[in-house]
């Protein structure tokens, strides 16, 4: 078989040297989150762990990650052992940065090698297609702002998530998936949104379900302590508001939106408005959102609104467990999450957006539904990075990798040999056309006519369409997928 | 831009004659990349400017253009403060600045403010200014880069797609994005005018030609390190293969009035404010001092004449843009006399000497190429007399600086494009003049702190066109003379070799106290033998390509090892 170029390799080693040059640029809280948790892991007795608190950043990922912290910490001690203490606070030297910022490039060698094996596991005309999402994967803009300025380790995480992915193609790799996904949730517990998807897929296809018992290897020592309370708490944090502060693009934004709207509309129809609230939504950028016309949501609700929509693509799942359904299924519970999840960060899209790119190239309706996704996804994460020196480079990017994969996937997806949903190709064409003026509207236009006036604005703006566009591509691909 | 469409430039006829391209000479590491040339192009200018280094230096002195030509009356931009970053360019920065600084007041008037602005580390500004390079060389560089890609790939029948490659390996010079992007300069934008002006004599437009050389001399000075080979080429294509005297008009004509639409502002400016009564040098109390240089004038001109003002202000200009009283060179720069300092003090001498034989030095060095080039004025000599004349001065003349070797180094890359441009012998000396040519400039960048991007950069660029240190693909091709191959390898080598053990030697190693700038001279010294032997390269090639030797066979095998 001749090798397709470019290779992954390749790619990888270009994309490297783009990061290299970007160690410089702004970075988030979350640096300093990842050194503190580097400082209690090295420096704590395994049992302080969960119970420090000299630093607000408590650690509230799950032991898999601590371990792998502490991994890191190994080698962190050689370099630089001055970044390695609990007290050093917001220690940000050169040699802790670089350190930093390069274990997030080599720990995404586990994502290029899921993505090789993904690569692998595709045979035929569909290998061409296969390289080429994977690729999309590995170049993405979420993962560069996210991981390589914003700073987290998403890249491996989401690179260990494939490899299960990719594992439960062939029946005999579905034991090791479970597993490797119990692993992966013994790392960062958001990816509990995706299990049901497992326990349907595994259940109907491996009738022993092992895994389920497995996270508790990595709790095992903890949960000797009785630690167990603790680490739930710091883990699943109710406390916090419906909508994150930056406005992830999910349905709760539409709801905001909309109940903005009605704040001018009520006193007219004679609805009353809680006066407490309107202040808080104003301010819209820190904070909990409260609802002044609009009933609240509790964390209840969101709880049963997302289960109800991960169970109605389960039931196809379990009629007919097919690796494609499965891959819909695991995308459709990251679209029921992400849009009614409590507390969702917009973070929370690659959640969606990287078991679809798996699927995206399968045929044309499949991209249809992919392409405003995209889009809303990639947008939404502009905010994430305010500072003046990183908006010509987001922006720039993600619009060059957009322009790039859009028309390339374009070519790539096979005719479906089903009708397309002809108004739904157009409301997909209009809508990325919207995001132009949209984007030249809220990082120019507004600063000049508004200067710092109705900042919530552009957020605003941003995050409903990104909503729309994300509530669109999922009704689309609910359709596609119980239509295939 | 995708498909080479227009069918009528005259380079097809040669095509056909040509088009023996080698498909297994192909760099294999470029040749993986499909897909990639967009977004390469464009990603690492883009990134690296991000970076923010202390830029007091040239960052400075771009913004402070900007802000006393918004500010002065056009008179006193040449006059006003030398001390602060005086403008000492040619006019066309100084209306380029012009138009920048107007843009930028805009956005924010603070930026450019009179004397108020100065040191401005605004973190817009530093956004606004690295945008107006990226702009300025996507106006101007890119474009030029393309048409001229296309055209000299024609010349030799060259596919397209290993063109569109070269090209990307062209737009990605690392020494290139390191001083315009990473440190600060506008070097784009001239040698932008330079690849227009080389373009237009592929396709047969010497007027064209010589209305762009102008306005790249415009731009920056330094474009004189090609004005003998552009005199060469335009004079030789009036004389063979029968003399033109229409074309030599033509040529003349062009050269004179682009020269006058050039400092027409400035003039008409001169006029404007005398006659409105605005001093040139409002600070000077007392009488007009005398001219700068060619103070004889003043015993021929009245100077109370109405024009005299406007001789004043171009005098003024002259004596700015070319200062003659320095020394033979200022920093370490590796060059001819700066390694040779090291033997036999210069500065021991006078300078009228010094300048007389580096003068001598100069010519003796472009003479050759440029005698070859008027006899034998064929378009695909262009980029190797070009890069043999820039070589001269760089090598032999006074008071270079690091980045000029930028402009030797522009032609010998834009080789990649013709014919076998990607093929190993090309590959291998582009590139290892190249990574040299960064290299030299390493002890600048890491002044301002700017190692990683250097770092970077360099090897990116290394790999993706298979060069040492990642791949030794560049060297060693069946059917080739084995005696040469080696050759080359070996002293390529040893180069690479002490390139690296240098690195390794600067970063650990402390200098002897009593020799503090031991690691720059070393790399002077180093840089200096390197570029010599590119030098004598281009000489071979351009010698061996003009087949002006072509009876003597064995000489022209003979001037190709060096």
């Amino acid at each position: 078989m001749t090798e397709i170029h470019p290779s992954l390799g390749q790619c990888a080693v270009v994309a490297a040297a783009l990061k290299i040059l970007l160690f410089p640029a702004y970075k988030s809280t979350d640096f300093e989150v990842h050194r503190n948790w580097l400082a209690i892991t090295h420096s704590l007795p395994i049992w302080d762990w969960y119970y420090d608190k000299t630093s607000e950043w408590t650690l509230d990922y799950p032991p898999f990650f601590a371990y792998f912290e502490w991994a890191m910490s190994q080698v962190a001690k050689l370099v630089h052992p001055a970044m390695l203490r609990v007290y050093n606070l917001e220690y940000d030297s050169w040699q802790t940065i670089y350190f930093q910022r390069f274990t997030v490039i080599v720990s995404e060698l586990v994502l290029l090698y899921a993505l090789q094996m993904f690569i692998d596991s595709a045979h035929g005309i569909s290998r061409r297609a296969a390289q080429a999402a994977a690729i999309s994967i590995l170049l993405s803009p979420g993962l560069l702002i996210i991981d390589h300025i914003h700073f987290q380790y998403n890249g491996c995480m989401y690179g260990v998530l494939i490899a299960s992915l990719v594992l439960a193609r062939h029946k005999s790799g579905l034991l090791v998936s479970g597993l490797v996904f119990a692993a992966l949730l013994c790392m960062k517990h958001i990816y509990a949104y995706l299990a049901p998807a497992y326990f349907a897929f595994l259940l109907r296809t491996y009738s022993r379900i092992w895994y389920r018992r497995h996270p508790r290897a990595s709790f095992g020592p903890f949960a000797l302590k009785g630690q167990m309370p603790q680490i739930l708490s710091r883990l699943f944090p109710f406390s916090r508001g419906l909508c994150h502060a930056y406005w992830a693009p999910n349905v709760w934004a539409m709801y905001s939106f909309m109940d903005r709207l009605l704040i001018t509309v009520a006193p007219r129809v004679g609805l009353s408005v809680n006066q407490e609230a309107l202040k808080s939504v104003t301010r819209g950028l820190v904070g909990d959102t409260s609802f002044a016309v609009l009933p609240e949501v509790t964390p209840r609700i969101c709880f049963a609104l997302t289960l109800l929509f991960q169970a109605i693509p389960l039931t196809k799942l379990f009629l007919r467990p097919t690796w494609e359904a499965f891959i819909g299924a695991v995308t459709l519970c990251g679209y029921a999450s992400f849009l009614f999840g409590w507390h969702v960060h917009e973070k929370a899209i690659l959640l969606v957006i990287i078991p679809f790119s798996l699927i995206a190239l399968r045929d044309r309706r499949h991209l249809s539904a992919f392409r405003p996704l995209a889009v809303a996804g990639h947008v939404s994460l502009f905010p994430l990075l305010f500072t003046p020196a990183e908006f010509p480079l987001k922006t720039v990017y993600t619009i060059f990798w957009l322009m790039l994969f859009l028309v390339m996937f374009d070519r790539l997806a096979p005719a479906s040999n089903r009708q397309r949903f002809f108004l739904f190709d157009r409301f997909s064409t209009l809508y990325i056309a919207i995001s132009i003026p949209l984007i030249v509207y809220c990082s120019l236009i507004h600063q000049v006519v508004f200067g710092n006036r109705y900042e919530f604005l552009p957020l605003m703006f941003m995050s409903s369409y990104s909503a729309v566009g994300v509530v669109g591509s999922w009704l689309g691909f609910m359709g596609v997928y119980f239509t295939s | 831009m995708a498909a080479p469409s227009s069918a009528t430039h005259k380079p097809r006829r040669k095509s056909k004659k040509t088009a023996t391209y080698d498909a297994f000479t192909k760099p294999e590491a470029l040749i993986r990349t499909p897909s990639f040339p967009l977004r390469l192009s464009s990603g690492p200018p883009a990134a690296p400017c991000f970076q923010s280094p202390p830029m007091f230096g040239d960052f400075e002195a771009q913004r402070h253009w900007m802000e006393i030509t918004t500010q002065l009356p056009i008179s006193q931009w040449y006059f006003y403060d030398y001390q602060w970053w005086g403008l000492d360019y040619p006019p066309l920065t100084a209306y380029h600045s012009w138009l920048l600084g107007k843009i930028g007041a805009i956005i924010d008037p603070t930026w450019f403010e009179l004397v108020a602005s100065r040191g401005s580390h605004d973190p817009t500004l530093k956004i606004f200014m690295r945008a107006t390079v990226i702009v300025s060389e996507y106006l101007i560089y890119i474009p030029a880069a393309v048409i001229f890609v296309r055209r000299y790939s024609r010349l030799f029948g060259v596919a397209p797609w290993t063109a569109w490659v070269a090209l990307v390996a062209i737009l990605m010079q690392p020494a290139t994005i390191l001083i315009d992007h990473v440190h600060f300069q506008y070097n784009t934008v001239m040698l932008g005018f330079v690849l227009s002006s080389m373009s237009s004599m592929l396709a047969g437009r010497h007027m064209w030609a010589a209305v762009f050389f102008v306005a790249a001399l415009g731009f920056k000075q330094m474009a004189l390190y090609y004005a003998p080979a552009v005199f060469s080429f335009l004079l030789g294509t009036c004389i063979y293969p029968r003399i033109n005297v229409g074309r030599f008009a033509t040529i003349a004509i062009a050269t004179v009035i682009s020269f006058a639409i050039l400092i027409l502002p400035i003039v008409l400016g001169a006029l404007y404010d005398a006659s409105r009564g605005i001093d040139s040098q409002p600070d000077l109390d007392g009488p007009r001092p005398p001219l700068p240089i060619f103070s004889q004038l003043a015993d021929y001109l009245d100077t109370n004449a109405i024009y005299y003002p406007v001789v004043e202000q171009l005098v003024q200009m002259v004596h700015r843009v070319f200062p003659f009283a320095r020394g033979l060179f200022e920093d370490k720069v590796a060059n001819f006399w700066c390694a040779i300092n090291v033997v036999i003090k210069m500065r021991k001498y006078p300078t009228v000497l010094l300048q007389r034989i580096s003068l001598a030095a100069t010519l003796a060095a472009i003479a050759p190429a440029n005698f070859i080039l008027l006899v034998r004025p064929r378009k695909e000599l262009l980029p190797y007399a070009f890069a043999v004349t820039a070589w001269g001065f760089f090598l032999f003349s006074y008071q270079v600086h690091e980045k000029s070797a930028l402009l030797p180094l522009l032609p010998m890359t834009i080789l990649l494009a013709g014919k076998q441009g990607l093929g190993k012998d090309i590959r291998a000396w582009v590139g290892f003049a190249n990574l040299l040519g960064a290299w030299t400039m390493f002890p600048l960048l890491s002044r301002v702190d700017l190692k990683v991007p250097y770092a970077v950069l360099t090897l990116l660029w290394a790999y993706l066109l298979g060069l040492p240190p990642t791949s030794t693909s560049a060297y060693f091709q069946e059917g080739q003379n084995a005696w040469l191959q080696w050759s080359t390898a070996l002293v390529h080598g040893a180069f690479y070799l002490l390139m690296i053990v240098w690195h390794g030697l600067a970063q650990f190693v402390a200098t002897p106290p009593d020799k503090p700038d031991l690691w720059v001279v070393a790399n002077v010294g180093i840089g200096a033998a390197g570029f010599m032997l590119c030098y004598l390269w281009c000489i071979g090639k351009l010698v061996q390509e003009s087949g002006i030797l072509a009876r003597k066979v064995g000489q022209s095998a003979k001037s190709k090892t060096q």
